[in-house]
């Protein structure tokens, strides 16, 4: 019953999740942290492409015998990658720093309300569970 | 990797703006100083930053780590401009045509820099701040 109770597609999209946010607040992170560096680029993690073909694309993991089997380490979601790219151009003060502390903060805002719901959403499935295996 | 890259890279930068906090303040301090150990009045100092890799064991476990990178102070340059020349005959330092060199310090400049390097301060102790609330929150699961 694993595919169906405690670990299901959603728990391991959401742990994913998690995974990829915590990376972006790290590339984040980084950026405010060079917001001042001569020549640095901003860098952006790019994960929603890849996350939503893992997602969409059901079935076509190696692992898996039969298309409602679930693969215990996740599939396809466990391993999209995400892709950094670089944010071009000179900057504001011409010394070929892009980083824009400002948007830096949005993003920043983002993520973390990002990481919190996933977190409150798995906790909640976690509840469902405990509810279900204590019976009352 | 995890919740410490996020910390760790926040931290250099927290360093690196406070050095040059401390360069600020020796400038403002030292506006007026014509005597040095190594002769001469005081010179401007500036600090240089450089963006720094994190550890290599970082730099191992994931491809897209590389691109992340904390911040250091590469090195104290020292801004080598001519001292500005003021008119003070009664001064000790004076030169027989009565000029005193002074360090060319603009308060202003130095002043706008130090507003800059607490901001930029600030913005590093939010991002820790952020970090920090999603590490405890990854911690309510299964609560």
């Amino acid at each position: 019953m694993l595919g169906n109770g405690l670990v299901d597609k959603t728990a391991l999209l959401l742990k994913k999740t998690l995974d990829l946010r915590m990376q972006n607040q790290q590339v984040i992170a980084g950026n405010v942290a060079n917001a001042q560096t001569p020549g640095y680029k901003a860098q952006r993690l790019e994960f929603d492409k890849a996350l939503r073909q893992a997602v969409d694309g059901q079935g076509h993991d190696v692992s898996v015998t039969h298309p409602n089997h679930i693969s215990s380490h996740g599939g396809a979601v466990a391993r999209v990658e995400a892709t950094v790219s670089e944010v071009k151009g000179t900057g504001a003060l011409g010394d070929g720093n892009t980083v824009s502390v400002d948007q830096e903060m949005i993003l920043l805002a983002q993520n973390q309300l990002m990481y919190e719901a996933s977190a409150q959403l798995l906790s909640k499935k976690m509840s469902i569970i405990k509810y279900v295996v204590q019976g009352n | 990797m995890g919740i410490f890259t996020s910390l760790n890279i926040s931290a250099s930068a927290l360093q690196a703006q406070r050095t040059r906090l401390d360069t600020i303040s020796s400038n403002m301090a030292n506006a007026e100083t014509t005597r040095t150990p190594q002769g001469g009045p005081y010179q401007r100092k500036m600090v240089v930053f450089e963006s720094q890799q994190m550890s290599f064991a970082d730099h191992l476990s994931s491809r897209s780590n590389r691109a992340i990178s904390g911040v250091r102070v590469s090195n104290i340059a020292v801004d080598n401009r001519e001292p500005k020349l003021v008119y003070d005959p009664q001064h000790p330092d004076a030169d027989d045509r009565g000029y005193v060199a002074m360090p060319d310090i603009d308060i202003l400049k130095e002043t706008t820099d130090m507003m800059m390097a607490t901001r930029a301060y600030e913005a590093n102790i939010t991002t820790i701040k952020s970090a920090k609330r999603m590490a405890l929150k990854a911690l309510e699961i299964g609560k």
